[in-house]
């Protein structure tokens, strides 16, 4: 039961919908009443660059879900890969992305989803860390208002690892980002960031999952969103804390913005924890912009749209900043001020 | 400190289980199992009107073709329905005039209990004593309910639901299963085809309810459900603060209990509803015996500005599983919601509530204070929801929860569903554990460690404790106490 058998096997009655508790909010069988037929391949050198190819050592192209990756780095081995999902007509496909960063390794994963059509995609990544291996993986998801993506990527961290990441998302007719991550404590580093910056009818399901196995992890979860006209943002948040993971630090904080009457914004931050010496905590908001800081603004001689969009890019902006690898940085930062129109 | 102090001799004279005893009044049983029969047979017990069987054969119907939930975080055998029994009411104690007809021994649960109702005092003639009317649910069937007559000056209705099915028919026709729908949920259409008795109040217009109320439940048939119904109903301007204390005797079987609780306010009314509950929650090791507690509450504010308030202090039970709710459907109505939930020994609880917020500038709030230790669960889940029609929604939500000990488990799942541009919706959540350093502080000063947790604990649910009615509250403090009794060390 799951998206890629869906795909796998056209039944459409083994995509998840409302009755799973973790779908409730990204219906998938009510809206797809048949999985499309599989998309045609298509000629990788036509696709125009993606948003990422200037910064990359690699690049690593999956199209229509034709072309398993794998990306490898060696013990000590410094790199930064280009991944570009491409999904491009009406079809439906599923890839396979595997990532293995060996012993202190240090990679910087630039990932972006890039679709034209009403396709109904699924990539399957699984990234494995060894000891005081180091990952930065930015997700940039431009997907189109008629496709359906989903992305589920799991994670396993050795103690000492460390793993960062920052998905940015403009939605789709229905997307879920998902992210599942193993954490063994023993110092291991995790930080899970988000940005949803939704208008239209567009969705986006932003989830994640982290189970703190064992003594010592920390992780650090910042997701921020804006949402307009009809669009609906999802967060569903949880942390697990199992028995005997003492000494975890675990922070979760969701906050959007709802700029329109239509919109809506599902959350669900869930923390489990079967370990006393622990601090977790999570903090969740949903509102609109501040009024005083909007009145101080034009006040001070802003026009009111500036004046929104310049809130709105500093509320998204703390998130942003948060991101390691200085160009992809400012790649996201272009697009995110390209959407809020400032 | 005084407290403190009392809470501390009262852990120590205390060996067992407070409330583990069982009385031996005769009962009038129903036999045991399920069918329709037996619907019509507690119908019948209670001279109930035809239109009333009607409604129950109907969610007996109902609840025959639905399935039992399974989504809470709780753990526990199947329960055979077919293997209780439904119906157990005290045998020729129908009616009494004043509790001097009242069986000794019926009162001697009460001394027992500890009610601290100040009943005896009040109905001795002792000057001063403070105002309650209390609607004693003794298993099945009120027994006794006083004040009555104070309370009808006034134009207060509070009795028993059977009577009130009798002698208001038009009020429960009309509000009856308005707030929970007969097939709701599992629970709450199994309690409609059988419930027993439980309590009815109706406020009317304007009037303030010059007394609290106060209904003491208690389970005392061995193997009996106990399906308690309570309808309560402020009508425009109105204001009642209800209390709902529960006890239990001690006994080896799991007790199925499934109340439903509907309140109504209507333009301008308000409802404060307290409950304190410490049923039998079950051997510590094991976890064998305790009661099960599957409560359906549920508050419509129907009117503009109305009000309802929730306060609970969950320390019983082997299972708890209730979400006191509120449907903020007047615009400007507001809804609270206060809990303290406690899990000991092998106890489970998943609690929290539902604000729905459907009228325009509607609020709500919500603090809830778990604290687990031993091998227990305690999960706070919540739903707070805006329509798009809510404008200027508010809600803020604190949870926190304490761990004691390295087995319990703590859990927070907080459902936002955010359906306009002009709605503020605020949570945050903690989860720690009992802080070394302040311990150590209170050690130092010279307590012990037991006293010293009950000094932090009593101050971490502090916010919560100062909602209660100031009975209860003192009450709660003491419960707080001995529900953590030797979780430390």
């Amino acid at each position: 039961m799951s998206v890629a058998s869906a795909i796998k096997t056209r039944d459409a009655a083994e995509l998840p919908g409302k009755r799973d508790e973790d779908w409730r909010w990204t219906d998938l069988r009510g809206l797809i009443r048949q999985v499309p037929a599989p998309s045609a391949a298509l000629d990788v050198a036509s696709l125009p660059a993606g948003p990422f190819d200037a910064l990359a050592d690699e690049l690593l192209v999956v199209a229509n879900g034709q072309g398993a990756a794998h990306i490898g780095v060696e013990p000590g081995e410094t790199k930064v890969v280009a991944l570009r999902i491409v999904s491009r007509g009406d079809g439906s496909h599923a890839a396979r992305v595997s990532v293995d960063v060996e012993v202190a390794g240090n990679l910087t994963i630039l990932e972006s989803y890039e679709g034209e059509g009403a396709y109904l995609g699924q990539t399957g990544l699984i990234l494995s860390l060894a000891k005081d291996a180091v990952v930065e993986r930015i997700i940039l998801a431009a997907d189109d208002a008629e496709g359906v993506t989903v992305s589920q990527a799991q994670v396993d961290l050795a103690p000492g690892a460390s793993f960062a990441q920052t998905v940015l998302t403009g939605g789709a007719r229905r997307q879920r980002l998902e992210t599942i991550v193993r954490h063994p404590g023993g110092h291991a580093d995790l930080r899970l960031d988000g940005v949803y910056l939704l208008a239209d009818k567009r969705h986006a399901d932003l989830t994640t999952s982290v189970t703190h196995a064992a003594v010592d992890g920390t992780t650090q979860q910042l997701t921020k969103g804006v949402v307009r006209d009809q669009a609906r943002a999802v967060f569903q948040g949880k942390i697990i804390v199992a028995e005997g993971a003492d000494r975890t630090d675990a922070r979760m904080g969701h906050h959007a913005l709802i700029l329109s009457d239509r919109a809506e914004v599902d959350a669900k931050p869930e923390l489990e924890i079967y370990a006393d010496d622990v601090s977790c905590a999570h903090g969740n908001t949903v509102g609109a912009l501040d009024e005083d800081a909007l009145f101080y603004a034009r006040q001070r001689g802003m026009p009111e749209a500036v004046a929104r969009a310049l809130l709105t890019e500093a509320f998204i902006g703390e998130v942003i900043d948060r991101i390691d690898h200085e160009g992809a940085r400012d790649v996201v930062r272009a697009w995110a001020a390209e959407r809020l129109g400032a | 400190m005084a407290a403190v102090k009392q809470t501390v001799e009262h852990v120590a004279s205390l060996e067992k289980y407070k409330h583990g005893f069982v009385s031996d009044i005769e009962q009038d049983f129903a036999p045991k199992g399920l069918n329709a029969d037996i619907v019509r047979f507690i119908s019948a017990k209670k001279n109930e009107p035809e239109w009333m069987l009607a409604w129950r054969l109907d969610a007996f119907e109902r609840w025959l073709a639905m399935d039992e939930p399974d989504w809470a975080k709780v753990n526990f055998p199947r329960i055979d329905y077919q293997d209780s029994y439904y119906y157990a009411a005290p045998k020729e104690k129908v009616g009494p005039k004043s509790l001097d007809e009242v069986d000794p021994d019926l009162l001697e649960v009460y001394k027992k209990l500890g009610i601290p109702l100040r009943e005896q005092e009040v109905l001795a003639g002792v000057e001063g004593a403070p105002r309650y009317a209390v609607d004693a649910v003794f298993d099945s069937v009120s027994v006794v309910t006083t004040f009555k007559k104070e309370l009808a000056q006034v134009g207060v209705i509070f009795c028993s639901m059977s009577e009130a099915i009798r002698e208001h028919p038009e009020l429960v026709k009309q509000y009856l299963g308005s707030v929970v729908p007969v097939s709701d949920n599992y629970f709450a259409c199994l309690n409609a085809a059988v419930f027993s008795d439980g309590s009815f109040v109706y406020v009317p217009p304007g009037v303030r309810c010059p007394m609290e109320l106060s209904t003491y439940f208690r389970i005392n048939a061995e193997n009996s459900g106990q399906f308690e119904r309570t309808l309560i109903i402020a009508d425009k301007g109105s204001y009642v603060s209800y209390l709902e204390g529960c006890t239990a005797p001690m006994r080896d079987e799991n007790q199925l209990h499934a109340a439903v609780v509907e309140l109504v306010t209507m333009d301008d009314a308000e409802i404060k509803y307290s409950t304190v509950q410490n049923w039998y929650p079950g051997d510590p090791e094991t976890g064998k015996g305790g009661i099960y507690n599957f409560v359906t509450k549920r508050a419509d504010c129907r009117g503009d500005r109305s009000k309802v308030s929730w306060t609970q202090v969950e320390t019983g039970s082997s299972i708890t599983w209730k979400y006191p709710s509120c449907i903020l459907r007047g615009n400007e109505s507001s809804g609270e919601f206060y809990s303290i939930a406690i899990t000991n020994g092998r106890q489970q609880a998943d609690t929290g509530t539902k604000m729905i917020h459907l009228g325009a500038n509607t609020r709500s709030r919500i603090i809830s204070k778990g604290i687990s230790a031993g091998r227990s669960s305690n999960t706070y889940r919540g739903l707070v929801s805006a329509h798009p029609k809510a404008k200027g929604a508010r809600n803020f939500t604190q949870c926190d929860s304490l761990l004691i000990g390295k087995h319990c488990a703590a859990h927070t799942v907080p459902y936002i569903e955010a359906r306009n541009g002009q709605s503020k919706f605020e949570h945050e959540a903690t989860t720690t554990r009992l802080s070394e350093d302040q311990l150590f502080y209170a050690m130092q000063r010279g307590l012990s460690q037991e006293e010293a947790v009950q000094l932090l604990v009593n101050g971490f649910v502090k916010d919560v404790l100062q909602e209660l009615p100031m009975e209860f509250a003192v009450e709660a403090q003491k419960l707080v106490a001995i529900s953590l009794e030797g979780s430390v060390g």
